[in-house]
């Protein structure tokens, strides 16, 4: 199976593109964030920390 | 303490549960991987350009992802094969009737290799079998996958992908095994 093996061998892509593949996945990863927040679909009384930050931001809340 | 690495599995759950920034780092360890998948089928020049839409289209369907597999390669990999397919669809023209099979264009794909020349017998071997077994065939010799992540690739039974594997193995150990010292039959 060597020989197959060798037959299938390419040369490793130029950084710039595996650059710019990332920078197209990015984009996707970061209109998922602005769109459900910095804290993803969690809701604020699942998460204590931003649930008490925004206690007190907001003490009449 | 370094923690032990976290599965491709456990980064994908991640990142469909409110952290989708996750994500990047299951790419990055099988982007070079990927890529190479695309450029032994269809050349560099389309890989480049076909890497960033198999990411997109993994990110858009990561929620689909099992988590129990550690290796998101077949998964990834069978992405790719569904964009490659798409691309050859788009570049033929839509020549092709409705509902009929997009296999690899193996010609093209023997015409890139740059050691084209110096395995022709093996070449024709490859080229004479039927798609189905080819398929199986390289994705364990080009991609190191088991005959089971073969099979996840394909979306086949693993015992069909198997025999598959047999039958390609068995077809090509003539010439495997042909003349010289130093040929091996596995």
């Amino acid at each position: 199976m060597d020989e197959l093996e060798l037959l299938g061998q390419v040369d490793p892509p130029a950084p710039g593109v595996l650059d710019a593949a990332r920078e197209v996945l990015w984009s996707a990863v970061a209109a998922e964030m602005l769109a459900t927040g910095p804290a993803g679909p969690r809701t604020a009384s699942a998460d204590p920390d931003r649930s008490a930050q925004r206690r007190r931001e907001q003490p009449g809340a | 303490m370094n923690r032990p690495a976290e599965t491709d599995g456990t980064l994908i759950e991640r990142s469909a549960r409110g952290r989708p920034d996750a994500f990047v780092e299951v790419i990055l360890r099988h982007e070079v991987a990927v890529h190479g998948f695309l450029a032994r089928r269809a050349g560099r020049q389309v890989a480049d350009d076909l890497l960033g839409e198999v990411w997109t289209r993994a990110f858009a369907g990561r929620a689909g992802f099992d988590p129990a597999h550690a290796d998101a390669r077949p998964w990834l990999y069978g992405i790719a094969r569904n964009v490659l397919r798409a691309h050859w669809r788009a570049s033929r023209g839509g020549g092709r009737r409705p509902g009929e099979e997009v296999t690899d264009p193996w010609d093209e794909v023997i015409d890139r290799l740059d050691s084209a020349a110096r395995a022709k017998p093996l070449i024709s071997a490859v080229r004479a079998l039927p798609a189905e077994e080819r398929d199986v065939l390289l994705l364990v010799a080009w991609e190191q996958l088991t005959p089971a992540q073969a099979a996840t690739v394909l979306g086949i039974p693993q015992g069909t992908a198997r025999s598959r594997l047999h039958r390609a193995r068995t077809a090509l150990r003539p010439v495997l095994a042909g003349p010289g010292p130093d040929r091996k039959g596995s």
